[in-house]
């Protein structure tokens, strides 16, 4: 029987080296292959319609036709699921998208040091080049983990031009007139004001605006350990978003509702008039991004109509002005598995340090570019009604340019996570805001942020 | 194939090659029987390669301080099963998965039984009936979660019927706030697995013997008394498997929540399955995750144990 006993012990051991074959993946490659021919594959999260990445990939195809770009939208709930054992086994992109915050901790190991590139690309002096925010915020431990393609700034409202103008209404400052505004809409069975609370980032972006009216830059020295997140002036802005609850201006189930697809899909339906969006809005102000966005939210034969940025209300009624914050909306990082690498260097420099790469992004007016020299081209941009909405768009541009609040870098997951529950427990009543307030500390505190 | 299956064939095999039995063609038999490790070897890795090898593996990660993928994972023993112990949101979970499963049990079991007796009544269209009533067991939670959500939204079709009917002072924003939020999650899996209830009591239905119901009625015993007296006791087996079927169910219980509510809002709709997902691929927190995975195999353990009692002590009764 020992021949067997062994016959079996060698297809057993056979058997599971191939498993163990089969789990261990394939390595980096150390040839970095063609930089100007090969196929390579992108997947994102943004852009979060195909259409723009493919406008993207055809500019950069003008110059090198020989690369074949792929890209794979991936929803932004499922990323981390789907991209951490992509990347880890190998198989995964040879570019993806990368944000600063959580997710430069979370893939940081699986991005190249892109600072030489950098520096190839654009001299010595490129950080002078570039957009500061769209550096640090894809920085950690010293390696330059993605190349900015732009930034998102939030901290103001979008409107629909067109209802407000029916029922003859003016954009709220106050809180006071953002209810009556409400109200108003109300009467006239529409709603007023739609946001998915069931999201963190979304809920962040009013808190945060909510914090800035309370106490400028307060949210941002709780972030960094400046400020406890019990702060009275934290404590002061969870009883303003409650308020924004029991006074009317929230929608209904709005803790149950996702900004993406819920809270989008009802203000371009024309449910709602107004919604929490940052400058990735911008790029519905043209026909063109806004009829596409109406198809992909279900309304078949809709005629655009004119969306404006407003600033957010001065919801603590102590005079402060609208502060707004952003970060680099994403970078573009270079998988260390990736097979093509060269190809992948050559699509990410054109995308990040071109001038015609660049000027595809500013002119499609999801991101700002993260090339201080360029700037969207208005005389090129077709707005839905350039007469109402070229002055406040341009005047939005030339805003956020000054910019310097972080809008998520300096928060992790898990006080992220906090955040939220905190945000539902007291716009639910099951927590007041100072209790809700306490634990966002005690969590904050579990993960690891450390307070002066 | 069963081992006496293999057995017969073999034995077959070696009659046909022209054995006519004796001790001879036994020992031939013996000696050509294959051997029975490449027959079980595949279910063997699959069982002890996998499954106790996954096991084993989630609780080791299980002393970890691990995000998944870096090199560097921190041992800290036993100190997330400390933590699971003081999370409110694990005892949450806990507590929404003892009432979804009363719940849901209590609900299918009614309706199923009802169903399948309705259906043994000569009725029109039964087969119509039968197809409808078994439908949502085979669409997938995927399809259907976009459906609902909209169906339960604020201005949705519920709330839509409601009004129309004069009834809008009930209207609500159903998965928006949390009083409704399980409700709603257990009406969906109500709605979809009641087909599967429903077809295990009708089947056990038809083993009844005829002859018992025929005597019940001239004994004078009404539908009713019938049906408690008779037609339940003996469909005492199909509903213990039910309710091991519905338990083991609400511990697996993942895809409704997470695609209808998210575990939300404010956590009412967590379950150790999507509590699980949230810690171990949102947050990073593997070992941790790996924790919660070994409490819901022990509780999933001791409640597999507890019913194989009660199946022992049900026989030993009988």
């Amino acid at each position: 029987m020992r021949p067997k006993i062994r016959l079996s012990a060698a297809v057993v051991a056979a058997l599971v080296a191939s498993v163990l074959t089969a789990c261990g993946g394939s390595g980096g490659s150390s040839d970095p292959g063609s930089a100007t021919s090969g196929t390579i594959n992108w997947w994102g999260w943004t852009p979060t319609d195909t259409a723009t990445a493919q406008n993207y990939i055809s500019a950069f195809n003008k110059q090198y036709p020989n690369i074949k770009v792929n890209y794979k939208l991936v929803n932004i709930s499922d990323w981390v699921a789907a991209l951490r054992p992509a990347l880890a086994s190998g198989k995964g992109p040879d570019v993806f998208d990368m944000q600063p915050g959580a997710y430069v901790t979370q893939f940081k190991s699986f991005a190249e040091d892109q600072t030489s590139l950098a520096q190839q690309a654009l001299g010595s002096d490129w950080k002078s080049k570039v957009a500061p925010i769209g550096i640090s915020g894809l920085t950690a431990d010293g390696k330059l983990t993605a190349m900015s393609v732009g930034a998102v700034y939030a901290g103001m409202l979008w409107i629909n031009g067109n209802l407000f103008k029916q029922y003859n209404l003016q954009p709220p400052k106050t809180l006071d007139e953002w209810k009556q505004v409400c109200q108003a809409f109300k009467s006239h069975n529409v709603g007023c004001f739609v946001q998915g609370a069931a999201q963190e980032g979304f809920d962040q972006d009013t808190l945060q605006s909510i914090a800035n009216s309370v106490q400028p830059g307060l949210w941002t020295k709780a972030s960094t350990g400046d400020a406890k997140w019990n702060d009275p002036g934290i404590v002061k802005t969870l009883e303003i978003w409650k308020d924004l609850f029991t006074g009317g201006i929230m929608q209904p189930g709005a803790v149950g509702y996702q900004q993406y697809p819920d809270s989008n899909n009802d203000f371009l339906t024309g449910k709602y008039a107004m919604v929490m969006m940052g400058t990735w809005y911008t790029q519905y102000a043209t026909t063109k991004a806004m009829t596409a966005a109406l198809s992909a939210a279900g309304v078949s034969g809709a005629k655009p109509f004119p969306i404006l940025p407003i600033a957010f209300p001065d919801v603590a009624g102590a005079g402060n002005s609208s502060e707004m914050y952003g970060d680099a909306d994403f970078g573009l990082a270079i998988s260390t598995k990736s097979k093509s690498r060269a190809a992948a260097e050559t699509f990410v420099k054109w995308m990040t340090t071109t001038t015609a790469g660049q000027q595809v992004i500013a002119d499609q007016l999801n991101d700002l570019p993260a090339l201080k020299s360029v700037t969207p081209d208005f005389d090129s941009i077709q707005l839905v009604d350039p007469a109402s909405q070229k002055s406040p768009v341009q005047d939005l541009v030339t805003k956020v340019g000054n910019v310097t609040e972080p809008r998520e870098a300096l928060l992790s997951a898990d006080v992220q996570t906090a955040i939220l529950a905190a945000a539902t427990s007291v716009a639910t009543g099951k927590a007041s805001p100072q209790d809700a307030a306490n634990t966002l500390q005690q969590a904050a505190e579990a993960a690891g942020e450390t307070f002066k | 194939m069963t081992a006496s299956s293999v057995d017969e064939v073999g034995q077959r095999s070696v009659q046909s090659a022209g054995g006519v039995g004796g001790r001879p063609n036994q020992h031939r038999r013996r000696t050509h029987r294959p051997p029975g490790l490449p027959w079980i070897l595949p279910a063997l890795i699959l069982s002890v390669g996998l499954i106790y090898y996954g096991i084993g593996y989630t609780g080791y990660i299980s002393t970890l301080n691990w995000d998944g993928i870096s090199p560097d994972a921190q041992h800290v023993g036993t100190h997330n099963y400390a933590r699971i112990f003081h999370d409110p949101v694990f005892w949450a979970a806990v507590r929404h998965t003892v009432v979804f499963f009363v719940v849901t049990f209590v609900i299918q079991t009614g309706l199923g039984l009802a169903f399948a007796v309705i259906m043994h009544a000569r009725l029109k269209l039964a087969a119509v009936y039968k197809v409808i009533i078994f439908v949502p067991v085979v669409l997938a939670p995927a399809i259907m979660a976009p459906v609902f959500r909209h169906m339960f939204a604020p201005d949705g079709e519920l709330n839509g019927v409601l009004r129309a009917v004069g009834l809008g002072s009930l209207a609500q924003p159903w998965i928006g706030q949390t009083s409704t939020a399980l409700p709603v999650i257990m009406f969906i899996t109500i709605w979809e697995w009641t087909g599967v209830t429903f077809v295990l009591y009708y089947a056990a239905m038809t083993q009844i013997d005829p002859a018992i119901l025929e005597a019940a009625r001239m004994d004078g015993a009404g539908p009713v008394r019938t049906l408690m007296s008779i037609i339940w006791p003996e469909m005492r087996g199909t509903t213990v498997a039910l309710a091991i079927l519905g338990a083991i169910g609400a511990l697996k219980t993942f895809d409704v929540p997470y695609l209808v509510t998210i575990g939300g809002p404010n956590y009412a709709t967590e379950f150790l399955g999507t509590y699980i997902y949230r810690q171990t691929i949102p947050l990073d927190h593997v070992g941790y995750g790996a924790a919660l995975s070994i409490i819901l195999l022990v509780v999933a353990l001791v409640m597999a144990v507890i019913l194989q009692w009660a199946g022992r002590d049900r026989k030993a009764r009988d």
